[in-house]
Formats: structure tokens, C-alpha cells, sequence
């Protein structure tokens, strides 16, 4: 029953943290392996410990391995010490689950959570021994498909995937398997290009290679072609209706060794209307459907009992916005404070109520808060649509201090449109005064402000995908700027790379071309780029040399609203002409109410994909 | 109130995982066999549950011992079926049985531990060269190890944690393997690890195998006065 493993206890024994390559964890699931099965592999381009955290493929591997027809497996990326272990004595990349060789699967899968993670795909299917490059892939080797929010400009890896899936997967996954399972059945007809065809007409499912992207003189794109009939104009993204009515993963595997998330993930809804205009999965994921407090309970119920935990995280993308958050909490505190369990809210909102609540999660332990007012004055967050006045940070901070916390953590951007040095100032004014608030509160000194400043790269999809992103130098001068200027040393200041933001940036909005530059920074030596250990910004920059593109084009330069965007054909069922409308709002810096609670903003989701905001608190 | 005793193993699958993330394994197996675990008092209440001595990564073991602690004395047939049919893959229940509230704890009462180590011959090794070895190495009266840590450098002397010589045979079947038995005495000033002691037979002792592939596992810990040896669950 055990298969052999294929790494020696001599190279476990060398290797950082070993138990990332061995498996056996409690409910991964193991099937009799035969050919009829769709062997699918999940796959994630990063180390387990990301990996196992996240909540799309814990879905996805439930889904998959309770259909009789499939058999679901993982895979994560080696680090870096496992890697050059495993080239030496030539042991090829394999799944968790059987110890066999990726390469003998039908197809893997990978979630593509972020752009500095795509020199890992390329290097997992290498080091699986499987052609990086979908062209050069013969018919006995498996399908590549990528998911996950990057997929949403699928261009710089379209290279390397024969299909991507767009929106949330918990459907068309089953109708992915369903068809490969029959495609194998009848013998592989038409071979694996047969197979794409069918998949092509299915809603939510793009294949790059039915596509071709010409180009002005200038780099700008004139025109996608259409190869064959399958292929549709637009693809629209898939979305669930009733999150009520889909699996969930309540038997997720538990690991024996500590991950990023080790704790319950209970997703209380999708989608989030507030309307930040620098937020990308505010718009992927609209509109808000939430799930009912009593599918929750129930749940949580499921996981304690099948995994051991005793702490449930609520995870959404604002969970503070549930419409039963008070006495979903409540109920979940009375009901499982037997059991030991704790619950806890990754995410506040910047008011009283947020308090209030992490007053009912944290009861005693006082552990840091963490609120984002993004930026630094009111005129740059009224250009974000943040919605958030410096009166109701004081007003939080003022409550958390005064409840017994010290420690605040603030979130914020630089490198934003419209941003002037009067903005990065703000930014240290508004630390200062969170650090004098707890002065005043408290008559004496002991705060503890940690200000992490990351610096904006505009996304696909947002209204401020058409905006011109600060050079490196620029965001450079502007964080010297910022910690010239704070002073106190009760408040620390943190930033990140302005080259890693750059080359975010680059691939975030990047073009078809930029696979080439992808295969050659790899086969120089790129991966892990999201690791600053690893990270090799030169070797970026000579692959692009080496292609003759310019990073600037893609980063930098600012778009006009006629340019055909690389992703236009990619849809998140918002209209492109809300995103201009927003880009303009922005900068007449006027106010976009949450569609949720106010009126319709007229985004165009809910009739593009014939669905509804669904809010329990309203019902 | 009501304390139990449980031997369990460290098997094969789970030989990587380091003794924290084992009792963290543990504790989730007990919870979702919703044993009347008893929790420490405070905001951050843990389980209690102790140890006889951790295991190291990349280290099985066929007998570990460890107290959890109890809200009642519940059918102890019933807590192990229960327990059993959580427990992952790698993790088996030998024994349990109910041992006085305030019995010592595990860790103040065990001390020797017995080891199996399992290591290839490199090609060109011969038998009588390895029973050269150990015997020069067992008729030392001290041999130093040094250890070096993020802590500093120190010497400690091996010898003094073993209680008997060495025991090496290689196996029937296969002349190419080798099976190393140790027992390492455990002091309330420390204890040294197999690994350490496999070291030393080969960088300063010569010994012809191959280390970094040796498979060491922990075959029982016991309560000895020197003279009767017995399991903490005999106790």
C-alpha cells in the first residue's frame, strides 16, 4: 500500500523542513490508481506551507477527489535546497499523494495567486520533466490549465497553459473533469487538441492557443484573431449564485507540520462592493453573495470535527462586512466554547464597530490591530474611494487603546495617481497622531505604531488599470521622503522593493510577448521571485534586453481609455466603460457608494452573469 | 480528574516531522476524538499534555509515552477505540492505562533511552574493520563530542551517556547492512542524541557508512535504577 518514496532519507535529512515532501496527512485522500480515472494534479508554484494555506485548492481537491472519476493529488513548488537535491539525482517532480511522477498525470492544475510566482510554474514543470512550453508538449504528456486571480490577464503565461479558467471553480471544475473522464473514455478523439475544442465552448474556460494577438509598430495590440470556431470573442468569468448550494471544504487536509494558515478557514461570503478603485479582487469577485449563518454554523461544525482545530479564521475579503457578523460570532463562541474553540478576524474596518467586535473575538489577549487607511490624506482616499475619514481612524484607534490595546499596525500605499509629496507627509502626520492618541488616552508613552507601507501596482481590471506606474527611482525617492520624516520612535516604518513592485507590475499588465522573457529570466536562473532571498531583478532585466522589450511600456506608460488592453477579452463581467467612468471619478476625486447598501453603480455584473447581490441582513 | 497514560509510535510516514508538530498532531487527534481532554486555565488555554522526551526529525520510534490529562476517568476501552480511529497514518496506539493524579511527571522519571540504527557499508567496508571500530570505540573511557549550536560551542563526553557498549551486527540477509544498538542514558543535566554518537563513530572512529542515510529509530524508554528496567506504562 505505501508506495516507495522517491527521495532517499539521505536527501530528507539534508533538506530544510522535510516533512513538506512526504505526504500522509491527515484526510489527504488516496485512490486505487487506474487508467480509466482523471488523474489531476493540484498544484500551487510555491512552497507547502503557502500552498496547503490556500482555501481555492482545499476546495478544488475535495470537489475532484469526491467524484468517482478523478482521482486529485498536490504538488507544491521544492524550495530551492529540495530543487538542486532532486536535479542531482535526477528525481522527478511528484504528487504527495502516490509518490508517482507528475508527469504521468492527465492533467495539472495550477492557481496562479500572483505574478512574481510564474517563473515557479515554468520550473515545476521542468523539474517534473515535462516541456515548459505548451507548443513543444506531445500528446502523452499532461494538460496545463491555471486559475486563480492572475488568470484574469492570462497573456504573459499563455505560452505554457493549454487553458485557463476564469472565476470561481467549484462548477466548471466538474465539467472540466467530466469531460476529460469521456474524452479518455472514447479513446482520446481528436487528441488533446480534440479536447481543448470541447473545452473551448464551455463558459468561464480560455484557450490561448486558439487565439492570435498582432501588434502596432508602436507594441500597442490592433487585434485579436479568432483561429478556430471554438473559440469565443469574449470569456466571461464563472460565479456561483448561491454559495449555499456548493461543497465546501469541510475535510480539508490537516498538516502535520505548521503552515501559513493552520487554523478552520471559514469563507463567510464572496465579493466586496465598497468600490476601492486600486482593488482588483473588488472587482474579480463582485457581487457580494454571502452564505447563510446557519450553512456557517454547520460548517464549523463539520471542521472541528474532521480536523482537530481550535481556531476558526473568517476569511473574506472584508469579513467585518457580514451582514450576521455579530451574532454569527456570538453563536460560534457560545457553541464551541467547550471544545476549546477560539475564533478570530484577520481583516477590520477603520470604525468603532470593528472594535467592538475585536472586543468579542479577543476578549483578553491583546494582540496588534491592523487597519488600512491606504493613504495619507483625505483628498488621495477620496481618489481610492476608500470611504474612510481620519475621524474614524482616531475614532478606532481611540476605542482600541482605550480597550486595553498598544499595538497598531497601518497599512498604506504610495505610488498612487495624483499622489504629491503632501500626500507621503500625510502618511507621517496621521502615524504621529495615532502615536500622540494613545498619549493623550493613556497619560503616557507605550504605543507601539508599525506603519508598512507597499507601493501601488495598478491591476488589470481596476479603474486604475490605465495608470502609469511610478518608476522605481520615483517610489525610492518617496520612501526616503517618508522616513525622513518620521521622527518618533515609538513608531517603526516598513516598506517593500520597489524593483519586486516593478516587475509585479510588468507582468500584471503584461502582453502575450512577455513569455518570452519569462522562459529566458527561468532558464537564467529566475524563480521564487516573490522571495527577496531570491529574488533577481538583473536577470529580469537582461532576459528583456535579450527579447528587446521595454518593462517600461508595460509598468510605466500611461494608457489611453481606446487602447485595446491585453486582457479585453477576458472578462470579469464589469463593463469596461464603469472602470472609465471610476478612472474619471477618481480624478475629480468624487465618492462611489457601495452598490451593496446604496444604489446600483451600474458595474453591469449582475446582468452580465444573471446574478444578485445576496446580503442575509436585508432579507 | 484523571490522568492517562498512552504509548504510541513515531512510524515511517511521519519521521520528518519535528516533536512539536508530533504533539500538535496529537492534540488535534484528541480533539476530534473528543476525549475529555482537560485544558490549562487562562485566556490562552492549552491542552495538557506531556511528554516522556522528544524525539528528534528524521527519528521513528516505537515507544513514546506521554500523560494527557483528563476531565473524568471515562471506559478506557471506549477512549481507545475512540483515539484510535483518529490517529493518522504513522501514529499508532500500543498502550494506555489510567496512572495516579499526581504520579511524577514523565520526563523526571524516564531516563535511558534505547536506540536501533540501521546504516549501509560504504562498497569497499569490510566486516572485521567495522568490529575493529566499535571495539576500539567501546574500550575508550571518554570520547569527546563537540557540539556546536547558535548557543556556542561545547564539549561533552559521550561515554558518559551510554550505559552499555555499543552492540553492531549486520543483518542475515544483507552483509551490506548494518544495525547499530544503542542505550543513552537520560540525565536532569542532558542526554546526547544517537545522531551524535553515530558522528563520532564515523569522523573520528573511522566507521565506513554512510551517515547522512542512517535510519535511526527509538526502540523503548525506560525507568532503570541501574539494575531492573521497566516501561513507563509498567510503572
Amino acid at each position: 500500500m505505501h508506495p516507495i518514496d522517491p527521495v532517499s532519507p539521505a536527501i530528507l535529512s539534508r533538506v530544510m523542513k522535510p516533512a513538506r515532501y512526504t505526504g500522509y496527512e491527515w484526510n489527504s485522500v488516496s485512490k486505487e490508481t487506474n487508467t480509466d480515472l482523471v488523474s489531476f494534479v493540484l498544484a500551487m508554484p510555491d512552497v507547502y506551507e503557502v500552498g496547503m494555506s490556500n482555501l481555492g485548492l482545499k476546495i478544488l481537491y475535495q470537489l475532484l477527489n469526491d467524484r468517482p472519476d478523478t482521482f486529485a493529488e498536490r504538488v507544491y513548488a521544492p524550495w530551492v535546497d529540495m530543487e538542486a537535491e532532486m536535479r542531482a539525482a535526477n528525481i522527478k517532480l511528484y504528487t504527495l499523494e502516490t509518490k508517482r511522477p507528475v508527469a504521468e498525470c492527465d492533467i495539472i492544475g495550477f492557481t496562479l495567486q500572483y505574478e512574481l510566482s510564474y517563473s515557479n510554474v515554468l520550473n515545476m514543470l521542468d523539474l517534473a520533466g515535462i516541456p515548459v512550453e505548451a507548443a513543444k508538449r506531445d500528446e502523452n504528456q499532461p494538460l496545463v490549465v491555471c486559475g486563480g486571480p492572475c488568470a484574469f490577464n492570462a497573456e504573459p503565461m499563455a505560452d505554457f497553459v493549454d487553458f485557463f479558467i476564469l472565476g470561481e471553480g467549484e462548477e466548471v471544475i466538474g465539467e472540466v473533469a467530466a469531460a476529460i473522464a469521456a474524452w479518455k473514455q472514447a479513446s482520446k478523439p481528436g487528441g488533446k487538441n480534440g479536447l481543448l475544442q470541447q473545452l473551448a465552448v464551455l463558459d468561464g474556460i480560455y484557450v490561448p492557443s486558439f487565439y492570435e494577438v498582432e501588434y502596432h509598430t508602436d507594441g500597442q495590440i490592433c487585434a485579436l484573431q479568432l483561429l478556430v470556431p471554438a473559440a469565443k470573442p469574449v470569456i466571461v468569468k464563472r460565479l456561483i449564485k448561491d454559495l449555499d448550494q456548493v461543497t465546501f471544504a469541510t475535510k480539508p487536509i490537516v498538516p502535520f507540520i505548521e503552515i501559513v494558515h493552520d487554523r478552520i478557514m471559514l469563507e463567510l461570503f464572496r465579493g466586496c462592493t465598497r468600490g476601492c478603485r486600486f482593488c482588483q479582487a473588488g472587482v474579480l469577485y463582485r457581487p457580494v453573495r454571502e452564505r447563510k449563518m446557519e450553512t456557517l454554523i454547520n460548517y464549523v461544525q463539520e471542521l472541528v470535527d474532521n480536523t482537530g482545530y481550535n481556531e476558526v479564521s473568517l476569511v473574506s475579503l472584508s469579513s467585518a462586512d457580514y451582514s450576521c457578523l455579530s451574532p454569527l460570532i456570538t453563536e460560534l463562541i457560545t457553541r464551541f466554547k467547550q471544545q476549546g474553540v477560539s475564533v478570530s478576524l484577520p481583516s477590520l474596518r477603520v470604525d468603532s464597530f470593528s472594535i467592538d467586535l475585536a472586543k468579542q473575538v479577543q476578549q483578553v489577549r491583546k494582540s496588534g490591530l491592523t487597519f488600512a487607511p491606504e493613504a495619507g490624506t483625505q483628498r488621495l482616499r477620496d481618489v481610492i474611494n476608500k470611504g474612510v475619514t481620519e475621524e474614524n481612524l482616531t475614532d478606532a484607534v481611540s476605542a482600541a487603546f482605550s480597550a486595553g490595546w498598544s499595538t497598531i499596525k497601518l497599512y498604506f500605499m504610495i505610488g498612487l495617481p495624483t499622489e504629491t509629496d503632501e500626500d507621503i507627509e500625510g502618511i507621517a502626520r496621521l502615524a504621529q497622531r495615532v502615536a500622540d492618541l494613545y498619549k493623550q488616552i493613556k497619560g503616557r508613552k507605550g504605543a507601539k505604531v508599525t506603519v508598512s507601507v507597499s507601493s501601488f501596482v495598478p491591476k488589470p481590471h481596476t479603474a486604475f488599470q490605465w495608470f502609469g506606474q511610478n518608476s522605481v527611482e520615483e517610489i525610492e525617492r518617496k520612501q526616503k521622503l517618508l522616513r525622513s520624516l518620521i521622527k518618533d520612535r515609538s513608531i517603526s516604518l516598513s516598506w517593500h522593493d520597489a524593483r519586486t513592485s516593478f516587475l509585479e507590475g510588468v507582468f500584471a499588465r503584461g502582453d502575450r510577448r512577455l513569455g518570452k522573457v519569462l522562459l529566458q529570466a527561468w532558464q537564467h536562473g529566475a524563480r521564487f521571485d516573490g522571495w527577496s532571498e531570491h529574488f533577481r531583478y538583473n536577470v529580469y532585466m537582461e532576459a528583456f534586453a535579450a527579447v528587446g522589450l521595454d518593462p517600461a511600456f508595460y509598468a510605466k506608460r500611461d494608457r489611453e481609455l481606446a487602447e485595446l488592453l491585453p486582457w479585453e477579452h477576458l472578462s470579469s463581467g464589469v463593463d469596461k466603460s464603469f472602470l472609465a467612468k471610476e478612472w474619471q471619478a477618481a480624478q475629480q476625486e468624487s465618492f462611489t457608494a457601495d452598490c451593496r447598501h446604496k444604489v446600483c453603480g451600474a458595474c453591469g455584473v449582475c446582468q452580465a452573469l444573471d446574478a444578485k447581490v445576496v446580503d442575509w441582513g436585508q432579507e | 480528574m484523571a490522568k492517562l497514560r498512552l504509548k504510541i509510535t513515531k512510524g515511517n510516514p511521519i519521521r520528518y516531522v519535528s516533536h512539536l508538530d508530533y504533539a500538535g498532531t496529537i492534540e488535534r487527534a484528541v480533539r476530534r476524538a473528543q476525549l475529555p481532554a482537560a485544558y490549562s486555565e487562562g485566556f490562552n488555554p492549552h491542552m495538557k499534555l506531556a511528554f516522556a522526551s522528544a524525539l528528534a526529525v528524521g527519528v521513528t520510534s516505537e515507544a513514546e509515552y506521554l500523560d494527557l490529562e483528563l476531565t473524568e476517568a471515562a471506559d478506557i476501552t471506549l477512549l481507545e477505540a475512540q483515539l484510535k480511529s483518529q490517529l493518522p497514518a504513522g501514529i499508532e496506539l500500543k498502550a494506555a492505562k489510567y496512572v495516579e493524579q499526581h504520579s511524577k511527571a514523565l520526563m523526571a522519571v524516564v531516563n535511558l533511552a534505547v536506540y536501533e540504527i540501521d546504516v549501509l557499508l560504504t562498497t569497499d567496508a569490510v566486516w572485521e574493520n567495522v568490529k575493529t571500530i566499535i571495539d576500539n570505540f567501546n574500550s575508550e573511557i571518554e570520547v569527546i563530542y563537540v557540539k556546536q549550536s547558535p548557543k556556542g560551542r561545547r564539549e561533552i563526553d559521550i561515554k558518559e551517556y551510554l550505559s552499555e557498549p555499543i552492540v553492531v551486527k549486520p543483518l542475515a540477509d544483507n552483509q551490506r547492512k548494518l544495525i547499530i544498538n544503542l542505550s543513552i542514558k537520560i540525565t536532569p543535566s542532558g542526554s546526547v542524541k544517537p545522531v551524535e554518537v553515530l558522528a563520532v563513530l564515523t569522523d573520528n572512529f573511522g566507521l565506513p557508512v554512510d551517515k547522512d542515510a542512517a535510519l535511526i529509530n527509538r526502540i523503548g524508554l525506560f525507568v532503570t535504577d541501574g539494575k531492573a528496567e521497566c516501561s513507563p506504562i509498567e510503572l
